[in-house]
């Protein structure tokens, strides 16, 4: 008994004494090793503005900043480091950027990725120097344009994010979120919910047209303006230029009226050629399929998917395309499936035969965007022999 | 669906990639001292799984919720190292008390695990590499994996180098030891596999 | 140990009994920081100064440290010394720190220094300790440069971080990668054999004699492993 008392005794006054000497290391470590540590995050900041001095973090409580923002500090220079998180081909995806007291970027590097092509590593050179006005100007890496986009979009996050905290008010949202907030100011009874509608007819001067989700009416887009009507057409509240344009509009939308063609009864029809219409006023209302990278193309590191690309299309008699919508498509994820973003497909929108071509094609997807105008010429062709009314 | 993606990610990368006897040299000796016989390497491997595991289930939150609260993180080392010491002393009391047959088959392995650096390494990497609770418990089984799968693939290798003619001054550990440099090399082969696996 | 002079219980640790080539202890720092000089010198001197502190802490406390706390005992000391160095090289030498990472703790397991506190300093006075834990500390730290060398200047063609310009376009790479470290460690082990034609003491089969843990498993695993040796 003694002797284990003794035992235990002798252990822990061991672990006392070893502790009390850690501890007093400790004391005398510390502060240089935080100094250390404070010394190298201020040498990382220095990477991305060299004329920095030492920086001092910013508390970002009480700022509504870009969302991609994590942390600010301001150096001696006036100037803003931020470290944004954002989400590029994966995420994960950490970058630095500096931005100096005149707006302007003093440097960007990727902190942490795991992106696929390495072009996190050396965007950042092309977007020094660049302000919040001319950021977007810089092209985004064509094959990498989720990498290179979401890289662009978070320097310009920090350009803003520099803005702010500098006390300027900047406009943090998104195009879409631009666009949604302009169709509620119009109609707040849809409470935000609008879909874009599939036009079939010729609408002078109206660009698109919103139909409140929860049907309590419509929003057209007419030039810069945005006109809400009810459910039967009517401009809710009349005081706009734009209301007569918005009444006649509707009028033609309501009263238009599709009716499905019957392919068998036309010679030469494309086989793409999934199902037509017609509405009362002569236009064309069309499904087609494209051959991009699903059919046409496939490697080893990517094979097909084997599907097409379905594609909506309403044209004039004499071969004007009112509206363009992508339904369906299995092209590579990242990649050809831009295909369905409406900075794609809306490109189409008012073209001919003559000028479908005029389009910009998708970065590092040439099957896709081959495949697509390939269906479109097919649209127009379509058309032709239905007009030609040769049946049989 | 993310978080045991990523947690698949964890255990694959730490049994095939970063495998902490052929890569990261963690848990040498017992690799080239116990691994003559394919018996001797499976338990080997399995009580230093066992241990592992238990260790990261201990050491994680003393640090998390004693040492960082307390400010005293420079205590991590001295107090890990007594807590495997520990560990394996209770654990070797309670298998020879309940489970004479295991402790039998895996009691001589346990002293011997005290000083793996490999339990103590998966401890404190667990820390320093930020995991959480259950990342912590699936890098540790990972790791734990990793070393049975590289004692199990040597111990057959070695069983061949004993019925070879080897030079005298390569005798014993050298050519054990290049041996296990060609098993390393085949085995850094496996990087990358893991970052395509999901993409 | 009484016909040994204070000058061969220094000398024995470089060369008779090298941790590293001829006791073939601490095989994983050996293994892992030797991918450059500078990191292996720093880890060798880290290594030496817990070895010399904590031998002379247990030789003082020989007489009062019971045997049957004797191994807790150690571990604490150690580990406590282990701790110390490493505060201070994180505050001294950051770049030694980044550079050596989870090893720097791991001295703690390292086998030398246990098994110098269990065959070496519980047994003997402190003079002597002092003078066998610097012999040893530098036998390790030697080889570690030793190995260094080799796998730093044929692998990454350069000495201590300088660039040797001749060497850049044969650079075998992967001496500094994990596989390397294991071949040029088996290598060396064969020659230090070749030129001693085996007549340093007998290779006292993989670790397992300075072991501390030895005493305890005499029931097989590493014994039988000596036996067929």
């Amino acid at each position: 008994m003694k002797k284990s008392i003794k035992n235990v005794f002798v252990l822990v006054s061991i672990c006392a004494v070893v502790s009390v000497l850690l501890a007093i290391t400790n004391a005398v470590t510390a502060p240089i090793i935080a100094e250390n540590e404070r010394a190298s995050a201020n040498a990382a900041l220095l990477e991305v503005m060299p004329d920095g001095g030492s920086f001092t973090s910013v508390a970002l409580d009480g700022y509504t900043l870009p969302a991609t923002v994590t942390e600010a500090y301001l150096g001696e220079n006036g100037g803003y480091v931020f470290k944004l998180k954002t989400v590029g081909y994966s995420s994960g995806f950490v970058i630095m950027c500096g931005v100096n007291a005149d707006g302007t970027v003093s440097g960007a590097v990727c902190l942490a990725s795991t992106e696929t092509l390495g072009h996190e590593k050396t965007f950042g050179a092309l977007l020094t120097g660049k302000t919040a006005e001319n950021i977007d100007a810089v092209d985004t890496v064509s094959g990498a344009t989720k990498t290179t986009g979401a890289y662009r979009a978070a320097v310009k996050d920090a350009l803003n994010a520099a803005l702010i905290l500098g006390g300027g008010s900047v406009d943090i949202r998104t195009e879409e979120e631009i666009l949604r907030d302009r169709l509620t100011a119009a109609l707040p009874a849809a409470q935000g919910e609008f879909e874009k509608l599939f036009i079939t007819e010729s609408l002078d001067g109206v660009d698109a047209v919103y139909a409140a989700v929860n049907r309590t009416g419509y929003v057209l887009v007419i030039g810069d303006a945005f006109v809400a009507t009810d459910l039967d057409g009517h401009v809710i509240t009349k005081e706009t230029a734009q209301d007569e344009t918005a009444e006649t509009a509707m009028a033609a939308l309501l009263a238009s009226e599709l009716s499905p063609i019957t392919l068998d009864a036309y010679e030469g029809l494309p086989s793409q050629l999934v199902s037509a219409s017609r509405t009362a006023t002569g236009n064309y209302d069309l499904v087609i399929k494209g051959a991009g990278y699903g059919i046409a193309g496939g490697s080893a590191y990517h094979p097909a998917s084997g599907e097409y690309i379905y594609i909506r299309v309403s044209l004039t008699r004499d071969g004007r395309i009112l509206d363009c919508l992508t339904l369906s498509q299995a092209e590579t994820d990242g990649i050809g499936s831009a295909c369905a973003d409406e900075s794609f497909y809306g490109q189409f929108v008012g073209k001919t035969e003559e000028t479908y071509g005029e389009i910009d094609a998708i970065g590092g997807a040439t099957y896709t965007t081959d495949g697509y105008k390939q269906a479109i010429l097919r649209a127009f062709a379509c058309v032709k022999i239905f007009e030609g009314g040769v049946e049989s | 669906m993310e978080m045991f993606k990523s947690l698949i990610v964890i255990l694959l990368s730490s049994v095939l990639v970063n495998n902490y006897v052929l890569s990261r040299f963690l848990g040498i000796c017992p690799f080239l001292g116990v691994s003559k016989k394919l018996g001797q390497a499976v338990g080997m491997g399995i009580s230093v799984t066992a241990v592992m595991l238990l260790a990261s289930a201990i050491t994680w939150p003393i640090q998390r919720l004693l040492l960082d609260r307390l400010g005293l993180e420079y205590m991590q080392t001295i107090v890990f190292i007594l807590v495997i010491a520990a560990l394996v002393q209770m654990l070797e009391v309670v298998l020879k008390k309940f489970s004479p047959a295991l402790h039998k088959a895996l009691g001589v392995y346990l002293p011997l695990i005290t000083t793996n650096c490999a339990v103590l390494g998966v401890a404190i990497n667990n820390i320093t590499d930020g995991y959480s609770f259950v990342e912590s418990i699936v890098s540790s089984l990972g790791c734990g994996l990793g070393f049975l799968l590289a004692m199990v693939l040597f111990a057959g290798l070695r069983s061949r180098i004993d019925e070879s003619e080897v030079p005298k001054p390569f005798r014993g550990l050298a050519v054990t030891l290049i041996a296990a440099s060609f098993v390393s090399l085949a085995f850094m082969g496996l990087a990358g596999i893991v970052d395509t696996l999901f993409a | 140990m009484k016909k040994d002079g204070y000058l061969s219980i220094l000398t024995k640790g470089v060369f008779k009994e090298n941790p590293v080539f001829i006791l073939i202890l601490g095989t994983c720092p050996t293994l892992a920081t030797t991918t450059n000089v500078v990191g292996a010198f720093g880890m060798g001197i880290a290594a030496l100064v817990v070895l010399l502190c904590s031998n002379v802490l247990i030789s003082l406390l020989r007489k009062v440290i019971p045997d049957a706390v004797r191994i807790p005992c150690y571990i604490t000391i150690i580990a406590g010394f282990v701790t110390v160095v490493q505060m201070v090289v994180q505050a001294y030498f950051p770049d030694l720190y980044e550079m050596l990472g989870v090893y720097l703790a791991l001295i703690v397991v390292n086998c030398i220094i246990l098994g110098r506190a269990e065959m070496f300093a519980s047994k003997n006075t402190v003079g002597k300790s002092a003078l066998d834990g610097i012999g040893m500390g530098l036998g390790f730290t030697l080889a570690l440069c030793a190995m260094a060398t080799v796998r730093e200047v044929f692998g990454a063609a350069s000495f201590a971080g300088m660039e040797i310009a001749f060497l850049a376009p044969y650079k075998i790479e992967f001496l500094v990668k994990a596989p390397g470290g294991m071949l040029v460690y088996g290598l060396l082990i064969a020659l230090v054999s070749a030129l001693t034609h085996g007549k340093g003491p007998k290779k006292k089969s993989f670790a397992c004699a300075g072991c501390p843990s030895a005493a305890h498993c005499h029931t097989g695993a590493c014994q039988s492993g000596k036996e067929e040796a």
